[in-house]
């Protein structure tokens, strides 16, 4: 890692305060002094849930490949969050905006979020920003805002790995048999019927018509593979880090967004929780592998892993661990980077927010995130 | 018996109680066309609205033409009706999946509610304060969080106090939560329930679900007073809703469809009957997992087109194509085809390739099919 990265001399400028949190602000460009940036694909993993540093970076057997991340980036250990919920917080990492939303809200949010920045700034194709889930329904509003000047025609396409890739999905689809195939005339007729078909005003989603059949597709291949057989406990985040992993190949996509949220189990369940915490770290570790197994891939993607938010610094009374006690444990998350462009080895002690991810990792690609009130991550560039 | 039939031998039953009843108002008054006639459109909305699904071919032969206050007669006393009132509460509180409540109590509620022996706010107070809202909401700090937004419509970090003297009673603590009483998680819920801002959010959400659109604090304060204080007269309100001018105004817009609603339609449409929970609940939690759910939506209506079960009659027995035509756009769009949608459509049919499956795998995979 270390030897892809520029020379010193540009470093120390970066070093003495070029890209300040002031100078962050003012461009949106995060760039290696006057460099173009290496990094061409950001994968930017919400390692939710509630997850304290005492379970991590604080105990590196648990994360031995977090650690190796951290180890050969840049890590932040005073990344500052807000419990503002799940929902809210992880929410907040993608818009760069601190904003409170209801815990079981299931709607999109106002502020236009990192995928929309980074799809409409770098005219992307929906098939080239994505976020795999784990947590259903609710975490599909993670796409795109609301916002008039974004929305869907700018989101991201999501996959919730636990809806779809299980036994049970596959099972009902298997039933009703396998669909025929049509020849190239009733494939032109059907073409034809269904473009006379309304006013045209429908609203636009996220696919455009040939990213609709790409999905399709690739959504079809996926249900034959094995994805669906990750059974137990932080299941739904294993699935999601794997279909994290398998769309890298297919869609090489520039923004991969993950969101886990397993972790929760805490409230009831310690032991569990480590478990997840454990089981995750394996299979971020999948996903980094792959990255570094691609020859393009490993020269030009960069990683983000940061929590939504910790949890408190005591045990419940069911000898769980719940999130509401206002403790740095809640408060503070670490937030690890790993990347080509990045400073190797570096701790920055300095007080971060873990919603400056968003104008970082837009601001990395060459997106500006104009709505955020993010700033560039101080001393991330090598 | 079937479930379709079921639901329909109970609209049959209560569409004669109901028309025996008008006999007498027949002899001193003359009947006119019904005010708000189920036309395609509004039929299909309507059933969409009140029963989560389109009307089966029986019930479509039954209610088109009539009014729709036959049908809200009907309707607002059945379980059916209730059920899916039900399970679009449920999905609201994220009840769903290993969530979903299992006690007999819970489940027992469309049908006490059908039956009269329950008012809506105590269904809701069934369902929150169930052990699957429990476990859906771990914690104090969620569950108070949850109870104080999802039942009140507050934003909690608005009302810090609140939440601290909210999560004291949940442990066990003294305190007095949102002006009231109360020592346990179970006040909690009782002290929420009854607070006259959990009729208002509820009836919020269903102004927003049923007319689209906000409604007015004013509204919130009428409406509140006209369905009592425990929301025994839910039903009166939504006869309101259901025959006004705003209910006409929201037939005129379209909106996406819920993956769920999506799911149900395209089972009846097709096969004429609704999916097993099963299926209905795993391919609801497929798409969910999508921004853009048509790719999967897809794949599942073509599957379904192609796997023999949908009722698709053979192209030798549709002797007027065109009329076929219609009676699909009717269907599945709640509107008559535009006569170059005729064309092209008929156009298409005399086409030795085309198969009546074509035609009807162009409409249910089209994006109008999946909005309401």
């Amino acid at each position: 890692m270390n030897e892809k990265r520029t020379a010193p001399d540009r470093r120390d400028v970066l070093r003495a305060g070029a890209l300040g949190t002031a100078t962050a602000l003012a461009s949106p460009v995060l760039a290696r002094g006057g460099f173009e940036n290496k990094t061409k694909h950001v994968i930017l993993v919400a390692f939710a849930g509630g997850v304290r540093t005492r379970e991590t970076l604080g105990t590196p057997e648990n994360v031995p490949n977090l650690k190796r991340m951290s180890d050969e980036g840049v890590t932040y250990p005073r990344a500052r969050t807000n419990n503002l919920g799940h929902f809210g917080a992880t929410l907040s990492l993608f818009t760069g905006i601190s904003e409170a939303r209801g815990i079981r809200e299931n709607t999109r949010g106002e502020d236009p979020t990192v995928f929309e920045y980074v799809r409409k700034d770098l005219a992307l194709s929906s098939s080239e920003v994505w976020v795999s889930t784990s947590g259903g329904a609710q975490q599909s509003n993670y796409s795109a805002s609301y916002h008039r000047e974004y929305g869907p025609q700018y989101g991201a396409n999501t996959l919730d790995g636990d809806g779809i890739f299980n036994a049970e999905f596959k099972s009902i689809l298997d039933s009703l048999g396998r669909p025929r195939e049509m020849k190239s005339r009733e494939l032109e007729l059907l073409e034809k019927m269904r473009a006379s078909i309304g006013t045209g005003s429908e609203d636009q989603g996220v696919n455009t018509p040939e990213t609709f059949a790409k999905v399709e597709r690739y959504i079809l291949d996926e249900l034959k593979g094995g994805t669906a057989d990750f059974r137990g406990t932080g299941s739904s985040d294993a699935k999601a880090l794997r279909v994290a992993r398998n769309l890298l190949p297919v869609f090489r996509p520039r923004l991969l967004g993950v969101v886990l949220r397993d972790a929760d189990v805490a409230h009831r369940n310690f032991n569990a929780y480590v478990e997840v915490i454990r089981r995750n770290d394996a299979m971020l570790g999948e996903l980094w592998a792959a990255v570094q197994s691609d020859p393009e891939l490993a020269e030009s993607t960069s990683i983000f892993v940061v929590p939504e938010f910790g949890r408190d610094a005591d045990l419940n009374s069911r000898r769980g661990l719940d999130h509401g006690d206002g403790s740095d444990d809640l408060n503070y998350v670490p937030l690890v980077c790993w990347g080509p462009d990045f400073a190797g080895s570096r701790t920055v002690l300095e007080e971060v927010r873990t919603t400056d991810v968003c104008a970082s990792v837009c601001g990395l690609l060459g997106a500006k995130a104009r709505y955020a009130r993010s700033k560039h991550l101080p001393r991330l560039m090598g | 018996m079937s479930r379709s039939t079921g639901l329909l031998v109970f609209s049959l039953v209560m569409l004669a109680i109901h028309a025996g009843a008008r006999q007498v108002d027949d002899d001193i008054r003359t009947e006119a066309v019904p005010a708000y006639v189920l036309d395609a459109r509004r039929l299909r909305t309507a059933f969409l609205d009140l029963y989560g699904r389109p009307p089966f071919t029986d019930e479509r032969r039954v209610w088109e033409g009539r009014g729709m206050s036959e049908l809200l007669d009907v309707a607002l006393r059945d379980p059916a009706f209730w059920q899916n009132w039900f399970d679009e509460e449920l999905y609201y509180f994220l009840l769903i999946e290993n969530f979903r409540p299992t006690s007999e109590r819970v489940l027992s509620v469309p049908e006490a509610l059908a039956e009269g022996g329950l008012c809506v706010r105590d269904a809701l107070h069934r369902i929150v304060i169930s052990a699957s809202f429990d476990r859906r909401n771990p914690g104090n700090d969620t569950f108070v969080t949850v109870v104080m937004e999802q039942l009140l419509g507050l934003t909690v970090q608005k009302v810090p106090r609140e939440l601290e003297i909210g999560k004291r009673l949940y442990d066990g603590g003294q305190g007095n939560f949102l002006g009231r009483a109360g020592s346990s998680q179970a006040d909690v819920v009782r002290i929420a329930v009854e607070d006259r801002r959990m009729l208002q959010q509820f009836l919020k959400r269903g102004c927003g679900r049923i007319l689209r659109r906000e409604a007015t604090g004013r509204e919130l304060a009428q409406w509140s007073r006209r369905v009592g204080k425990s929301g025994q007269k839910y039903n009166d309100l939504l006869r309101d809703w259901f025959l006004s001018e705003d209910y006409d105004e929201r037939l005129a817009t379209r909106a996406a469809q819920p993956n769920r609603i999506f799911i149900r339609s395209l089972f009846v449409d097709l096969m004429d009957r609704l999916p097993g929970e099963d299926e209905s609940r795993r391919m609801r939690n497929a798409l969910d997992g999508l921004a853009d759910a048509g790719p999967l939506r897809s794949v599942i209506a073509r599957l379904l087109v192609d796997s023999g079960r949908a009722a698709i009659p053979e192209k030798a027995n549709i002797t007027d194509p065109t009329r076929w035509i219609t009676s699909l756009f009717e269907r599945y769009l709640g509107r008559a085809p535009l006569p170059e949608e005729t064309a092209v459509f008929a156009r298409a049919f005399h086409d030795p390739e085309c198969r009546p499956a074509t035609i009807v795998y162009a409409l249910v995979s089209h994006p109008e099919y999946q909005t309401w």
